[in-house]
């Protein structure tokens, strides 16, 4: 099987743009996401949207699962092959077609990096807006795959307000291509955001038009500190109650913040409960006055202490080591296990207190950062990989998660998608109707299953 | 339900497939290759991954590949297992940008090791590590000297002429230190080093004649410790810490980062360190044509990855000439000690870059920290016809203080 899999897609690709060495299927066995592996039987990097094309004919012909892959730094085990088959990496796809002034848009391939993207826009003056944690791996095309979002989705908005248009392979190889260079067009369903998020079932995406915003001027940062993640909560609240939009309004609590500490040496101080991590953008005298109601709101909440970053230099760092939070995590044990709920932003002081409540009655240790201007926070529980019965508990407590955010009115992923990961706790959050449904559209893109089967629409 | 993997998934990532976890094959310390998240922070920086774009020759691949081994899931024999470990270039970029502390510069190490277990070493490497742990034999390297440095050398007599012999007896430890600090300190010679370029030590005993310079020092051993064998790398660089009192002043970021894991880091110090610690202020300038030369720095980088070095050199260099910047300073430039006479295809590909920034960037001297970066940027200056030369910081600073000027 192996053997004769090897020679077709050496046809389509050439050799060179094949592996099916145990290796090379090792190292596509899993993404970031920890407790998920599967082997492929094979790896193939394709160079065009052709040749996407002429895989994804061949393997519905032939009822070969494909998984299209990124940079691989997926949390929900999106990119982990479950029923084997071929893993397409489309990291050779990253070219920035366009950058457009006039228009406000750029044209990439998928495998273009986040952070290429952005620095490609910012080098015309122009922003993209969304900003993953993990935006120097992590690709365009696994983001809009995903819809990801990011430390500015508070005022920007997530992946999903971007994508004016795509270009992407059905199963069954037809090149279809969706939207396009307009800010208004009402012709059809709207595939462009179907695709969007759709997790590598319904499609492969080979070319995205993406909106861009003029680079705002200034930028500021600041940091509260508080004596616990709940009255950092509230001045989330507070906040968004106060009418402020913010850019950035992240949190972390006292393990997160010894572990950035640890890796990032800003600083920070350890004796706090809870950070809050605020930023804005945009012209000068309006940031400012942001960032001064800010800080007065942090400090009639009872906050230890506000401080406003003296320089970009050290806005970038405070902003650099939150994106690092869940690897620097790493450091307090080698297991974690990230999670991904969202809140309406007013019961967020409710849910930190449902998570403390639920990993005391478990025994873990859950430390929880987010984006909490989303209302999106990321319990994550730090284990060792050993203790079978700590990874058992923490399956569960994650289960109570999850249900306490449904009852809270929130969901069970904010922005890393449902994956392999979440999939047995979508029905409790769309019902049994809408997920019939999703099996449908499935169906309807991919009759024959193949397009990374066991995820959404399985 | 609970949230668990499905039934096709492992529901341990170490675990074989359905069958029970086989016993771990201890090719690794304990606990080192769970750090890695896989997280993917690492895939920017790798410079295999710039060239390959593949995943098995990334760090967060090779770790993959690593616990594979580890958990019995990929043969002893693997072809793919061999190619990555004689791939990476070792050179630690990863491990400044990994938020989780993933030591990956050990884990490589310990890899090699059981890599290149006996005969399956690369036979250039074995011979280069039979000659470098025999100070006798050290002395034949001079005969390939003229050989191997090419024509993109400094000319003679831009530094002093005062060579350390190395074979004498040591010199007295001399006046203590500018500021006062009365530890002694040795300068270590370098075992490719001496051979290559002698003129390096010498320029560094012009500015410190201070430095004691013990002989029959041998080799420090991060040769054999990054090809495979590990156990010699400590037993010689235990031994040279005997051999050398004090701080080690070195001239050389590889032998200065695996002397400082063996020794301890405040028993290493490499020569920019020594030098701002020690309170040196550049003599004079280094002009070239009427004017203050423009110089560039390449990192090293087991200095910069591994010790963290990065500002003194830059500080030193700006003092003497016009620093220069290059974009691509702390990339690897390829040379990784054996590793441009092993895989001298893969160790071009890494430095074209880098030639293409030095040039575009005007400059008349670039700087290496490292023997074997003069050596990769000498060679490859050469062959591109480049009229910037590569220096050790030690020949600029000593240029700068004869006054020199240049061309």
């Amino acid at each position: 099987m192996r053997g004769d899999l090897a020679r077709d897609l050496a046809g389509i690709v050439g050799e060179r743009h094949v592996r099916v060495d145990d290796g090379a299927l090792a190292a596509h066995a899993r993404d970031a996401t920890p407790l998920f592996e599967a082997s492929p039987q094979a790896v193939v990097y394709p160079g065009s949207t052709a040749e996407v094309a002429e895989i994804l004919r061949y393997a519905t012909a032939n009822r070969v699962p494909v998984v299209p892959r990124g940079g691989g730094s997926n949390l929900c085990a999106a990119a982990v092959p479950l029923h084997g088959g071929i893993v397409m990496v489309l990291t050779r796809l990253n070219e920035i077609l366009e950058i457009s002034r006039e228009e406000l848009l750029a044209r990439v391939q998928p495998g273009v990096t986040t952070a290429a993207l952005a620095a490609a826009a910012a080098e015309q003056g122009l922003l993209y807006a969304p900003d993953p944690g993990s935006h120097t791996v992590s690709t365009i095309g696994g983001n809009i795959a995903t819809c990801a979002g990011g430390l500015r989705g508070l005022k920007y908005g997530v992946t999903r307000n971007y994508v004016l248009g795509l270009e992407a392979v059905l199963p069954t190889g037809e090149i279809i291509r969706t939207g396009g260079r307009l800010w208004k067009d009402v012709a059809g369903y709207d595939l462009t955001r179907l695709l969007t998020g759709s997790e590598g079932t319904l499609a492969v995406i080979t070319e995205a038009t993406v909106a861009l915003l003029p680079k705002p001027k200034e930028s500021g940062t600041g940091v509260a500190y508080f004596a616990s993640l709940a009255d950092a909560s509230r001045a989330v609240t507070a906040v968004i109650a106060a009418g402020i939009v913010p850019a950035t309004l992240e949190f972390l609590d006292h393990k997160c913040i010894a572990a950035v500490e640890e890796f990032a040496r800003l600083g920070l101080r350890l004796d706090a409960g809870a950070l809050l991590l605020f930023g804005d953008d945009g012209e000068a005298d309006a940031v400012a006055a942001n960032l001064d109601r800010i800080k007065g709101i942090c400090a009639d909440i009872g906050a230890l202490e506000v401080t406003l970053a003296e320089n970009v230099a050290r806005a970038d760092a405070l902003l650099a080591a939150r994106r690092c939070s869940l690897p620097a995590l790493s450091r307090l044990g080698p297991l974690t296990v990230l999670e991904d709920v969202t809140v309406p932003r007013h019961r967020l002081a409710e849910m930190v207190d449902r998570i403390d409540e639920i990993a005391d009655r478990y025994e873990l240790r859950i430390a929880t950062f987010g984006h909490a201007g989303d209302g999106n926070l990321h319990p994550t529980c730090v284990l060792d990989p050993h203790d079978h019965a700590a990874i058992e508990r923490c399956h569960k407590a994650f289960a109570e998660i999850f249900s306490a955010a449904i009852a809270l009115d929130g969901t069970i992923t904010g922005e890393h998608g449902v994956g392999a990961a979440k999939l047995p706790y979508l029905e409790e959050r769309l019902g049994a109707d809408q997920v019939a449904l999703l099996g449908r559209i499935k169906r309807a893109f991919d009759p024959a299953g193949i397009l990374n089967p066991g995820k959404l629409g399985s | 339900m609970t949230h668990r993997p499905a039934s096709d998934a492992r529901p341990d990532a170490h675990a074989g497939e359905g069958r029970p976890a086989p016993a771990s094959a201890g090719i690794f310390d304990p606990g080192l290759l769970d750090r890695c998240i896989s997280c993917g922070f690492c895939l920017p920086v790798c410079p295999t991954y710039k060239l390959t774009g593949q995943e098995t020759s990334s760090p967060r691949g090779r770790i993959t590949l690593m616990r594979a081994l580890e958990a019995g899931k990929l043969a002893d024999g693997d072809p793919t297992l061999a190619e990555e470990a004689s791939f990476c270039l070792g050179c630690r970029a990863c491990e400044t940008v990994c938020p989780a502390g993933v030591r990956y510069g050990e884990l490589l190490e310990q890899w090699r090791d059981h890599q290149w277990r006996g005969r399956r070493r690369p036979l250039l490497a074995r011979l280069l590590m039979a000659v470098v742990s025999r100070p006798g034999l050290l002395a034949l390297q001079r005969l390939v000297r003229r050989y191997a440095t090419g024509r993109g050398g400094p000319r003679r007599g831009a530094v002093p002429a005062t060579a350390p012999t190395g074979s004498g007896t040591a010199r007295s430890g001399g006046a203590p230190a500018r500021d006062g600090a009365a530890r002694p300190a040795s300068l270590m010679l370098g075992c490719v080093e001496r051979g290559l370029y002698p003129e390096v030590s010498r320029a560094v005993l012009r500015l410190r004649p201070e430095l004691a310079v013990p002989g029959g020092q041998g080799c420090c051993g991060a040769l054999h410790a990054h090809n495979g064998d590990s156990a010699t790398g400590r037993e010689l660089a235990l031994k040279l810490g005997e051999r050398l009192d004090g701080v080690i002043v070195t001239t050389a970021g590889g032998c200065a980062a695996h002397l400082a894991h063996h020794l301890g880091r405040e028993r290493v110090a490499e020569l920019s360190e020594y030098l701002e610690r020690t309170g040196y202020r550049p003599a004079g300038e280094v002009r070239v044509g009427g004017r203050r030369a423009r110089v560039a720095l390449q990192d090293s980088c087991h200095l910069r990855n591994a010790l963290g070095v990065t500002r003194p050199p830059r500080e030193l260099i700006a003092a003497v000439a016009d620093y220069v910047e290059l974009p691509n300073a702390g990339d690897c430039c390829g040379a990784a000690g054996t590793y441009s006479l092993l895989r001298p295809a893969d160790s071009r590909a890494v430095l074209d870059p880098k030639l293409e920034a030095i040039e575009a960037a005007g400059v008349d001297y670039v700087v290496a920290l490292n023997p074997g970066c003069l050596r990769q940027l000498r060679q490859g200056l050469r062959r591109a016809g480049s009229k910037v030369r590569a220096i050790h910081l030690a020949e600029l600073l000593a240029m700068a203080e004869n006054g020199s000027t240049a061309r």
